[in-house]
């Protein structure tokens, strides 16, 4: 049996999907390297990442499969699944083989979980894009801490951009110490991490208990229902909202 | 008086309206604007009655010149009143987007001196928000009941939404609780607002630049359980402002019991079930193509409690049943209990190209505890056989294990109460097969 390990990267996952057509052995698996156990009975292959290779791959998706593939591709990456990259590959062998109608083939179990992925990793970025609280900081930079599930900070920085192209913000994902900085319309995703707290802008208290208070007035007293409340907003996303201070992710 | 205070009034006073969504507009920030609309919309939070906060919910002043029996800010009541400045809520507004806390605006106000004089106020603050401040984020803006058609006219230019609340489903209803509110104050801007509507969209066909007029279009809200009305009449002048006024959305809010009076109903706790099931009614008139005149009739005038209106009205035609997921259409398909239009969509997609067995269905998301009784799956059938209407109708109720466990504060609550960002049909596309 022989597994492939790449590093991480997207560009390494179609690296090696690459390599899956053109050597020899075929892979009964595709891993990130940061996931490999020790297997007696697996051969595992190291793959290194190609800028080429991964851009020819890119591109046959989007011409012989679609666009909409690519990116139910990439954001199956972005789950960061154990099991996305060996799904990744047997959809797009599928997929080479079927052309765009590969997305109808929902009796496929790697086509239906790539689906399954996509939408995961898709709803946790539309409730992001309402979740994310802006604090004002002392040097007029807008800042929101979140620690999303998957790895959707690439997907959500456009809809800021568009939104508050005048305003400077980051919002920093302190699981993965990666951060989106904006600044006059542009954007860049880097390493980001810091060791003290920031020094929030003075009229920033105000509007942050204006808006809690609102929160605490608007809710009907006889309706109360917690549990309606955490199946929308679920509690692990507490943590950096204003309106439900210091409340700890609860396992 | 301050502005935390004035927050605390006129955001409280505010809450009894239901219509939370920011969906169905998609207006683009200018370059040096602040903002835009997101088509499907967008929830931001949810407060701890669970409903979804998606704009910032106010009224502009809670002092009231009408007098409507059901109300907080009647006239009459001994309530601490307030009113906001045109700038003070821009700023609550600009303050609150920017931070990303709300979606955009939602103003309503009490009728202040008089209708048109406070429909002038709302209209000022709203064009101050996109000419001075350069807001280009969603506003949903409430009509006045009895405001001149010209500041209709005006509002619509600003507002991405805007609606008229019906309250009380009949006029009968609006004279014995709301004496200073007719049929025709609340019916004839709503037609207004449609015809202009209409009329937008055709100089938008010739004039790409013609202005924008409600791009999100008109709403409705309804109170349930304040007056006799029954479901079935408030399901048909729900289906007729779909047919005729093309509303985007009817809201339903369980009457809250706020005040004391004879001619108002006395209970304990609001109708949340009702509610929920007129909700779940009025989707299936809305997205899954059913009749009101289907769902309920003069004999039996009130939705069932026990059970949803989707397998209520399956057992009443058990005749059309089992269908065979490979072969079925899918208008019969989402019909199925249990078959919503997503599964749905995923059987008609998949079934082109294998067969569907009973294990794709449940890896599908089809609810088979209660698609197996209406189905046959290759012709096979899974449900229990010599089966009559009453017992599947037991075998079609929650168990009261399910009931106990969803039981909050003595008061029923099987499902959401309130659907959290509320889709038009012509948003199910982006919404449901988005995805796909």
């Amino acid at each position: 049996m022989v597994y492939y390990v790449y590093d991480g990267s997207f560009e390494g996952l179609l690296t090696a999907i690459y390599e899956a057509y053109y050597r020899q052995e075929e892979p009964e698996k595709i891993l990130s390297d940061d996931n490999i156990q020790d297997n007696l009975f697996v051969q595992y292959v190291y793959i290194n990442t190609d800028q080429q290779k991964a851009q020819r791959v890119y591109d046959a998706i989007v011409h012989k499969i679609s666009s909409s593939a690519a990116k139910k591709v990439l954001y199956a990456f972005l789950s960061e699944a154990q099991d996305a990259g060996t799904a990744i590959y047997r959809y797009l062998k599928l997929g080479f083989k079927m052309g765009k109608s590969v997305d109808s083939a929902l009796a496929d179990p790697y086509v239906f979980r790539i689906h399954v992925l996509h939408k995961k990793v898709s709803q946790e970025a539309g409730k992001m894009l309402g979740l994310i609280r802006f604090r004002l900081l002392k040097n007029g930079i807008f800042y929101a801490p979140i620690e999303p599930d998957f790895n959707i900070l690439g997907i959500i920085a456009p809809h800021f951009k568009r939104r508050m192209p005048t305003q400077d913000w980051i919002i920093h994902d302190v699981k993965r110490k990666l951060a989106a900085f904006h600044s006059q319309g542009q954007y860049a995703i880097l390493p980001f991490e810091f060791k003290e707290a920031l020094p929030l802008d003075d009229e920033e208290f105000d509007y942050q208990t204006l808006w809690k208070e609102y929160f605490q007035n608007i809710a009907i007293k006889s309706r109360i229902n917690p549990r309606l409340q955490r199946q929308f907003m679920p509690v692990r996303y507490w943590k950096y909202l204003i309106e439900k201070p210091g409340t700890q992710t609860k396992s | 008086m301050d502005l935390h205070t004035k927050l605390k009034i006129l955001g409280a006073a505010a809450k009894y309206d239901v219509s939370c969504s920011s969906s169905g507009s998609s207006r683009r920030n200018r370059s040096s604007g602040l903002g835009n609309a997101s088509l499907p919309g967008i929830c931001h939070s949810w407060s701890d009655d669970g409903r979804c906060i998606s704009l910032l919910k106010i009224l502009f002043t809670n002092h009231c010149a009408f007098n409507c029996l059901y109300c907080v800010n009647r006239a009459t009541a001994d309530v601490p009143r307030a009113t906001f400045t045109p700038d003070e809520v821009a700023q609550l507004t600009i303050n609150f987007y920017k931070r990303n806390y709300i979606e955009g605006l939602f103003l309503s106000s009490a009728v202040y001196k008089n209708p048109n004089y406070t429909m002038e106020l709302l209209v000022t603050t709203v064009k101050k928000l996109r000419k001075e401040y350069q807001f280009n984020g969603y506003i949903h803006l409430k009509v006045i009941p009895g405001a001149d058609p010209l500041l209709i006219a005006e509002a619509g230019k600003y507002a991405d939404r805007i609606s008229v609340n019906i309250e009380l489903p009949s006029s009968q209803g609006l004279q014995l609780l709301a004496p200073q509110k007719s049929r025709d104050s609340i019916i004839r801007p709503m037609e207004f607002i449609h015809s202009k509507i209409l009329q937008t969209r055709e100089e938008r066909k010739l004039y790409k630049n013609a202005p924008l007029f409600v791009p999100a279009g008109q709403t409705t809200q309804l109170i349930v359980g304040a007056t006799p009305d029954n479901d079935l009449k408030i399901l048909k002048l729900s289906e007729s402002l779909y047919n005729h006024f093309s509303l985007k959305r009817v809201y339903y809010s369980a009457y809250v019991p706020v005040t004391q009076h004879p001619n108002l109903p006395s209970i304990a706790s609001p109708p949340l079930m009702r509610e929920h099931r007129l909700y779940q009614a009025d989707w299936l008139v809305r997205v899954y193509g059913f009749k009101a005149d289907e769902l309920l009739d003069e004999n039996q005038p009130l939705l069932d409690t026990e059970i949803d209106p989707k397998s209520a009205w399956a057992l009443r035609n058990l005749h059309l049943f089992p269908v065979e997921v490979n072969r079925a259409d899918y208008e019969m398909l989402i019909r199925v209990p249990g078959i919503g239009v997503r599964s749905a969509k995923r059987i008609i997609a998949a079934r082109r190209y294998s067969t569907i067995d009973f294990d794709i269905l449940k890896r599908f998301g089809v609810v088979l505890k209660r698609a197996r009784h209406f189905i046959t799956c290759n012709g096979k059938f899974y449900g229990e056989r010599n089966i009559n209407e009453l017992t599947l109708y037991q075998m079609l109720k929650p168990t009261a294990k399910q009931q106990n466990s969803t039981k909050v504060a003595g008061e029923q609550l099987t499902f959401p109460s309130l659907y959290p960002q509320l889709f038009q049909p012509e948003d199910v596309h982006t919404v449901i097969t988005g995805e796909m």
